[in-house]
């Protein structure tokens, strides 16, 4: 099956009986998306798949063939700090991550959410994240994180590759 | 202004002080550290202590770099997977364990009689559904999964118990050996006498409140991963205490300290749960000796919400009183907690003797064991639970005598801690009432009912102590670079509080570096000094003297050798951002010229945290402001506002501590409207082990939450004047909305989480009784 995450294509054995999730963490070593429920209750495995998010622990790899995904490490475009996305930089600077197990989630889907919906009220963010459960309880600085993108406070650095692979 | 000595010990010397851990009082040997740095008072000239820098390590945070547990791998790794009971109480008869190993793709099968005695796993008696009963080892975590299940047990069920009151009745089931009510019950505290205080009322409140099991149900789950070297191993473990990690594992494998590593990196939350090790470290260090193959063992969600501890449940029949004019004359609660098949006495009783003045206090805890998965310290253990009876009984009072709850506190307000008679290093509780009731509008802001719908408005309040003083042992190096970069070690965890930032901050502070100079290494057991579990809200307060003491010491010698380069003497010098300057000159020089010059010759500073303040309460206090709105044709209730005001001394990181404020409030909601794992009484399982069953708050769950601190720094408390803050937020939430539900429907909530049904059947029953 051929696969394209976060720009880079991948020519991969069949894996019948192997999620998204599993394929992206073990097979691919991004291991930025997490596993939390396993069966979609959390939004912890949340990735990008041809502009859409899904449960990446509900999505079976080989329904993938031919798609393009995008993980959290396919919202920076390097290591450097300078080439974080808006988003990113937004959830450092409102604090939006505590222990960032949830994180990665949080990152793709209000990424997504912008993406659909570039100026969305508080309660269209709301609605819009309640699908990613955090437990130490970041919610009122991720939805000032969004918001914030959203008001153009964190306008894309030159070197981003926010939507490369998007 | 050089802090006066508490104590006649020398350094070097040893002295006895006494720490408090989530309520309980213990005391320990400790050394008088070298030097004790001069207190931080409110008049302390800080720049980068208390300024709201960004979160060090967040940029590892969102962009999938900070690697977990989970994501540890190393060469030729396998899978473990742990079987557990399905029933609550028996023995197992028989465990085939054959089709087992031979399945595609194990390599190992544990089961009763095949671990090591000290690890306690794996017993053919059964004493809870979810109990470890044998474990498989794998190529892949599906397969060890798979086989797990094709594991064949036969058990001979016994009867159980899985409430307080079945548990507790006569010819009860026996629960475990030992006996089901926990010895010397009742656990009496009491000041006073109860009699003498309610004779003493005008008013008197008799209730019974009860509040659920609710789940840590971190993101993270427990896990670790085991990798033998000869006789050593390494573990990487997520937990809250590296050192008790490395203590646990080396007993229950009976090994030496020196021969067990453990490192934990980044983590995904713990809120208590994690301070020791457990099953999943014991089956992972086990099959890695076995196989010779390093082995990751990570618990799935299923057995994270059924065995890996929880909040327990209370019954607390409270009786309060007061005179006309407020003044209370008697707090009694006689509290009934069920366990669960292990745990200790963090009950709720505590809190009732130290919140208010009282003349006439009086606790009665009845612990009990039963059928079902152990308790586990939960953020603000016991205080929680007691804060719900006691804050609710407040300010049911509070109606009764016509008196604005507020007010009712204020009257109430002790200036000295009157469990154990001691004076607080610091309280500033009255200023939580005064700016949390002004942020809040508590008395300016009355949304009136709505009649015309079915909505209605209310608000409440509730306030919180909780002790957080921290202390010794701590210990922590920090060394300077060739380059003049910094590295602090200490041997701490960061569970998503902001340890890394707080500990870099101090440092930089402290030895006047850049912050962005500063490292903290955390995590290790092999390499960095010892500090304690991060619990109790302690870690700031523990290791942040520490670390401080140790900038200090490597500045002296900095000093020392910048001097004879600046042609000055140390005593002159004085350091801002990584440059050291000869006091009223032009001349200076930046650290790494100095250490560029020195080569490898490494200064590097020593600390270790001091003994606490004899006989003195250290305490973070706060008040909490809820307005919510009830649907009565529904029963849903949303908060709508919530406004926090806490005082715990020094913030060394605003931002953060506003971050842990949330984190405390948003939890605390989830426990007053949503969360109770739910045992069924007959079968005695878990009937809602999933993130969809058990229920935690989502964003569209949060109202817009002011939460802030009052400003004071605490310089008795240790010299760095903060106190901790984790676990304080979530004490008072419950209550503050409870109050504000039975506000917006006239009619009183006495037992948590008010689910829709709760509320419904609450007006149900009011409405027939009129």
């Amino acid at each position: 099956m051929r696969l394209t995450v976060n720009g880079r294509h991948h020519d991969l054995p069949p894996s019948p009986a192997v999620t998204l999730l599993e394929l992206l963490r073990d097979r691919l070593s991004l291991t930025g998306t997490k596993l939390v429920c396993d069966r979609g209750e959390c939004g912890a495995c949340t990735v990008q798949l041809d502009g859409e998010i899904v449960y990446s622990c509900l999505t079976l790899a080989e329904a993938c063939d031919g798609s393009s995904v995008l993980t959290v490490e396919g919202l920076s475009s390097g290591g450097a700090d300078s080439a974080l996305s808006p988003l990113q930089r937004a959830f450092i600077a409102k604090d939006a991550a505590q222990c960032g197990f949830c994180t990665p989630g949080q990152l793709i889907a209000a990424h997504t959410l912008l993406a659909n919906n570039p100026a969305p009220t508080d309660e269209e963010i709301r609605a819009g994240m309640s699908g990613n459960l955090c437990r130490c309880g970041t919610y009122p600085n991720i939805l000032a994180a969004i918001r914030a993108v959203a008001e153009g406070e964190f306008e894309a650095a030159p070197a981003a590759g926010a939507t490369r692979a998007s | 202004m050089p802090r006066k000595s508490k104590t006649a010990a020398k350094p070097g010397g040893f002295v006895s002080t006494t720490v408090e851990i989530e309520g309980r009082t213990e005391t320990r040997i400790v050394e008088m550290p070298a030097f004790e740095p001069a207190a931080w008072g409110d008049d302390a000239e800080l720049g980068i202590v208390g300024s709201r820098v960004p979160r060090m390590d967040a940029p590892e945070r969102v962009t999938g770099r900070a690697r977990y547990t989970a994501d540890i791998t190393r060469p030729g790794m396998l899978y473990a997977f742990i079987l557990r009971s399905t029933i609550p109480r028996g023995t197992i008869r028989s465990i085939d364990l054959t089709r087992a190993s031979k399945m595609p793709g194990v390599f190992d099968v544990l089961g009763p009689g095949d671990a090591p005695a000290g690890t306690r796993l794996f017993n053919r008696e059964i004493f809870y559904a979810g109990q470890p009963v044998a474990a498989v080892c794998a190529e892949n975590e599906n397969a060890a999964r798979n086989a797990a299940h094709a594991i064949a047990v036969e058990y001979d069920a016994l009867p159980f118990a899985v409430t307080f009151e079945d548990a507790s009745a006569k010819n009860a089931p026996r629960v475990r050996a030992k006996g089901n009510v926990m010895e010397n019950a009742p656990l009496v505290m009491s000041r006073g006498d109860i009699d003498d205080g309610i004779k003493a009322a005008d008013v008197i409140v008799r209730r019974e409140y009860r509040t659920p099991v609710q789940l840590h149900t971190a993101l993270e789950p427990h896990g670790a991963a085991a990798e033998w070297e000869g006789d050593r191993l390494t573990v990487w473990e997520s937990t809250q205490g590296i050192f008790r990690v490395r203590g646990d594992i080396a007993k229950a494998l009976d090994i030496a300290l020196s021969k067990v590593r453990v490192i934990k990196d980044y983590m995904g939350g713990g809120f208590g749960a994690k301070n020791s090790a457990g099953p999943h470290t014991y089956v992972a260090a086990i099959f890695a000796k076995r196989q010779g193959r390093a082995v990751r063992c990570i618990n799935d969600r299923e057995a994270e919400q059924l065995d890996s501890g929880n909040r327990p449940s209370s019954t607390q029949r409270v009786t309060i009183g007061a005179k006309k004019d407020g003044t209370l004359t008697v707090i009694f609660a006689s509290i009934d907690v069920p366990l669960g098949i292990s745990g200790y006495e963090g009950g709720p009783g505590q809190i009732f003797h130290e919140m208010y003045a009282c003349p006439n206090v009086r606790t009665e805890e009845t612990f009990a064991y039963v059928n079902a998965s152990g308790m586990a310290a939960f953020r603000g253990p016991g205080y929680v639970e007691g804060a719900f009876g006691l804050e609710c009984a407040m300010n049911t009072l509070a109606k009764g005598l016509k008196l604005d709850p507020i007010a009712l506190r204020k009257k109430n307000f002790t200036k000295r801690e009157p469990r154990q008679d001691r004076p607080y290093s610091g309280n500033n509780l009255l200023a939580c009432y005064k700016e949390g009731a002004e942020a809040f509008g508590w008395l300016t802001e009355n949304r009136k009912p709505t009649t015309e719908n079915s909505k209605r408005v209310g608000k409440g309040v509730a306030a919180q102590v909780w002790p957080t003083g921290g202390g010794p042992p701590a210990y922590a190096l920090l060394r300077i670079n060739p380059d003049g970069t910094i590295d602090v070690l200490a041997g701490t965890q960061d569970l998503g509080t902001g340890a890394r930032t707080v500990l870099s901050q101090i440092a930089a502070e402290s030895i006047g570096a850049k912050l962005s100079d500063v490292r903290a290494i955390i995590g290790d057991t092999e390499s960095l000094p010892y500090t304690g579990n991060s619990w109790g809200s302690m870690t700031t307060a523990s290791v942040g003297p520490a670390v401080r003491m140790a900038a200090e010491d490597a500045q002296h010698q900095l000093f020392e050798a910048a001097a004879a380069m600046l042609d000055s003497s140390p005593s002159s010098l004085e350091a801002r951002d990584s440059r050291i300057i000869v006091r009223d000159t032009d001349r200076s020089m930046t650290f790494a010229e100095v250490t560029k010059k020195l080569g490898n010759v490494m200064i590097m500073g020593k600390g270790s945290r001091g003994p606490n303040p004899a006989d003195t309460a250290i305490m973070t206090f706060g008040a909490q402001f809820a307005e919510v709105e009830v649907d009565i044709d529904t029963g849903i209730v949303r908060v709508l506002r919530f406004t926090a005001a806490h005082d715990a001394g020094r913030i060394i990181n605003p931002t953060l501590a506003e971050s842990q404020l949330e984190g405390g409030i948003i939890q605390g909601i989830g426990y007053a409207l949503f969360e109770e794992r739910i045992l069924d009484r007959k079968r005695g399982l878990v009937m809602n082990p999933t993130m969809h069953d058990y229920k935690i708050p989502t964003m569209a769950d949060i109202p817009v939450i002011d939460a802030f601190f009052v400003s004071g720094a605490d310089p008795v408390a240790n010299h760095t004047g903060a106190r901790g803050i984790a676990e304080p937020p979530i004490i008072p939430t419950a209550p503050a909305i409870a109050a504000a539900v039975s506000d917006a429907i006239g009619v009183e909530m006495t037992e948590i989480p008010l689910t829709p049904w709760r509320v419904l059947a609450a007006l149900k029953k009011a409405r027939a009784g009129r």
